[in-house]
């Protein structure tokens, strides 16, 4: 009896520690993952915080731009730069203008054409 | 002995603790019940944020896609004097070049002035802080940024005290700041600025926040106010301590609804064309005004209209009540413009034909007590001489031989006496009294112009009838609403009045309209040389404090070509010009500047009959070989 307990006594109980490690773990990884989950919300947020601070940037770059072209592309800027450069541009008179007239196609026939027959016929001796 | 000594200290120790913990519960139950609301609220305003996002006004095109309006962002600059402590004179002096604004005005403004707001907290300058400029231009606002964050106050801040340290970095990251807001910008100045508008600034209070806006105060701007406003959102947000977003708190995320973008029909290079045309009668004949609007008869669309003088909608201070838009506010008797009506009524209902002859008695008409004149004496005269001519006796004996209901109902059916429904705010009705309320001499004054009153724009829808078959369209000025990307949410299609003229008489009238611009007419000037023109002049004298004035007149030609397929529409008229005052003198050549540049603008095809010397015929004639 004696010699069975001081056996068991000294004999490593690998289940129960494994299992305590294992809750450790479980408890201990759970709270690090927690953290590490919070910090990665943190994070990514704070990214698409950045993203929307340069969308709202580049936005506005574009909007910048867009006026300037708009501006640039006035009437009344081109008029101005026209006389500025002394291009010597005037506005055209209206005989100045070739309007062509469209050709009148003729009325489709009701028989086929010539050429489409012949070679409808053509294709029995290659 | 020993045992009982140890029980009672273990009992009083047992005590205290449990005093203790029952004061410590008491607290938890004191902040988390008793203070509960006050302290989440209090925690609230620590982490919670309310952001209203203010929508992007719409923008204001022409037909061809020019921006006329648009918004651009910008910051307002504000700063929180209480954080600046009694180092106003340094931030100013950082601040003021690029503000560009006076140091010494900066310093006092960054001073905090202390005061109660309405609860009897103590709140400095009011609002907790104050507005140092608007309209700054985002890359300043970094500049502004980069220097404050910069800052240097000349001592070692290594030696200062944990809390002088937090001062002056609360001060460098919180103490100025900007909001967002936008800026109403106009880039092509004051073209057709009366018809655009100009904006004004409201704040509207939605919580603790005040949520700033523009509004139109005339023109697009102001009658779609609504379209071109939208809709504002907002974020429900938490900070941390530094007052960085945690993005992952958000509770409500709502974007702003953008106003819609207005498509005008207006057509900024032909807008260019007029206001340069009438700029340049403006120098030349020095009226109080000069107005031009630009047509197409056939759907009512308004390609230009300009009223000098204007004024440019970037600068508020050049708008004086001498710059409205004369077009549709301001009301004058049309005079002899006013006979196309008379004429064409008395044409519809077969009173008169073209060759029927009226005795213009030699420039003198005495009627119903009062003598009718003539600018130049005429005998006997043909309808289409009397519109050739423009000759009031004439004119005035055809409205007796049509009768005053007839004269009454074909001026109310080409439109005056009511709006014309153009969406502009401040259209004028015009007097068009009904016959009851006529005087005995009103059947022969109001045939040649008189005794009626209308605006510009009715008279050119009037001469639009007539290019149009008769046909009255109603004015149309905004052609869609769009979204920014370019669909359409909305358009417009020309609408149709009413047919006031048959064609027949529609025709007969323009064949007499043809011969006002030629050498034996009242317009030569007005004549165009690859185009036939119709029109009508009009010299009215002005009327001040109900009497004519003798020497202020009003003077006015509406034309429009090719008078075979008009394709455009156009009025000028002048107030009290100087260097001549006949409508086709003065207005004539005005009319015909515009139209040849308008025409050459929009390739309008010249008239067949009139192209025969064409210096590009050789290049034509290859045409028929195709």
């Amino acid at each position: 009896m004696a010699k069975n307990r001081k056996n068991q006594a000294a004999a490593i109980r690998f289940g129960p520690a494994l299992k305590a490690s294992f809750l450790c773990l479980l408890i201990g990884g759970s709270g690090i993952g927690f953290v590490w989950e919070k910090g990665q919300n943190y994070q990514l947020g704070q990214q698409i915080h950045q993203r929307e601070v340069r969308l709202n940037r580049l936005q506005a770059d574009n909007k910048q731009l867009d006026d300037q072209i708009a501006f640039l592309r006035s009437p009344v800027m081109l008029d101005r730069r026209v006389k500025e450069l002394q291009l010597g541009l005037a506005p055209m008179t209206p005989l100045q203008v070739v309007r062509l007239v469209e050709p009148i196609a003729p009325p489709p026939t009701s028989n086929p054409p010539r050429q489409l027959v012949q070679r409808t016929g053509s294709r029995r001796t290659p | 002995m020993t045992n009982k000594k140890q029980i009672r200290r273990a009992a009083l120790l047992l005590a205290c603790l449990g005093a203790a913990f029952a004061g410590l519960g008491y607290r938890l139950v004191d902040l988390q019940i008793l203070c509960h609301d006050e302290l989440r609220e209090r925690a609230e305003q620590n982490t919670q944020r309310e952001i209203w996002r203010t929508p992007r006004r719409g923008d204001i095109l022409d037909v061809t896609g020019n921006i006329l309006a648009t918004s651009v962002p910008v910051k307002t600059i504000c700063a929180d004097p209480s954080l600046i402590g009694n180092l106003q004179p340094v931030v100013a002096h950082a601040l003021a070049p690029l503000l560009q604004m006076n140091e010494s005005d900066l310093t006092i403004r960054l001073t905090p002035r202390i005061g109660r707001n309405d609860k009897g907290e103590t709140v400095t300058n009011g609002l907790h802080y104050v507005r140092l400029a608007k309209n700054i231009p985002e890359d300043t606002w970094l500049k502004i940024a980069a220097t404050m964050s910069d800052l240097t106050f000349g001592i070692d801040e290594k030696k200062l005290s944990r809390d002088n340290r937090a001062f002056l970095r609360n001060l460098r990251e919180h103490a100025v700041f900007s909001e967002p807001d936008q800026m109403r910008v106009y880039p092509n100045g004051a073209l057709a600025s009366q018809v655009i508008g100009f904006p004004g600034k409201e704040e509207t209070p939605v919580g603790d926040h005040v949520l700033a806006q523009i509004v139109g105060r005339d023109g697009i701007e102001l009658s779609l106010q609504k379209q071109l406003s939208g809709v504002a959102g907002w974020k429900l947000t938490e900070v941390d301590r530094r007052q960085r977003e945690l993005v992952a708190q958000r509770d409500e995320d709502v974007h702003a609804r953008n106003g819609l973008d207005v498509v005008l029909t207006i057509d900024a290079a032909v807008q260019h064309i007029v206001e340069t045309a009438l700029a340049e009668a403006l120098q030349k004949h020095t009226p109080k005004s000069i107005t031009g609007i630009v047509m197409r008869p056939s759907t009512g669309e308004i390609l230009a209209l300009a009223s000098l003088p204007n004024y440019d909608p970037n600068q508020p201070n050049t708008i004086t009540p001498e710059t409205r838009d004369r077009v549709i506010t301001d009301v004058m008797e049309p005079g002899s413009t006013f006979k196309i009506v008379v004429v064409s009524g008395a044409l519809n209902n077969g009173v008169v034909k073209l060759t029927d002859q009226f005795d213009c008695e030699h420039g003198h008409f005495a009627f119903a007590g009062r003598v009718l004149h003539d600018a130049e004496p005429h005998g006997i005269l043909n309808v289409e001489e009397i519109i050739t001519k423009s000759s009031n006796i004439g004119a005035a004996k055809i409205g007796i031989q049509l009768g005053a209901q007839n004269l009454y109902d074909y001026a109310w059916n080409y439109g005056f006496g009511q709006r014309t429904g153009i969406p502009l705010p401040g259209e004028a009705r015009g007097f068009l009294y009904p016959v009851k309320d006529w005087s005995k001499v009103s059947i022969a004054q109001i045939p040649m112009g008189h005794g009626v009153a209308v605006t510009r724009l009715q008279m050119l829808y009037a001469m639009g009838a007539i290019a149009n078959g008769g046909w009255l369209m109603r004015p149309m000025i905004v052609n869609r609403l769009q979204e920014h990307d370019g669909s359409v949410v909305q358009r417009y299609a020309p609408e149709r009045i009413r047919q006031v003229i048959s064609p027949k008489a529609d025709a007969e009238i323009i064949e007499a309209l043809k011969t006002v611009p030629t050498k034996q007419g009242t317009a030569p000037d007005a004549a165009l040389k690859n185009y036939v023109v119709a029109g009508k002049t009009g010299t009215a004298e002005k009327v001040e404090h109900g009497a004519y004035v003798h020497g202020k007149y009003v003077a006015s030609f509406i034309g429009f070509f090719p008078a075979d397929n008009p394709q455009l529409c156009i009025s000028v008229v002048m107030d009290e010009p100087k260097e001549g005052y006949y409508g086709g003198q003065v207005c004539g050549p005005v009319f015909r500047d515009i139209a040849e540049r308008c025409a050459s603008y929009l390739n309008i095809p010249p008239d067949a009959n009139l192209a025969t010397n064409s210096p590009a015929l050789a290049v034509e004639s290859r045409q028929h070989k195709f």
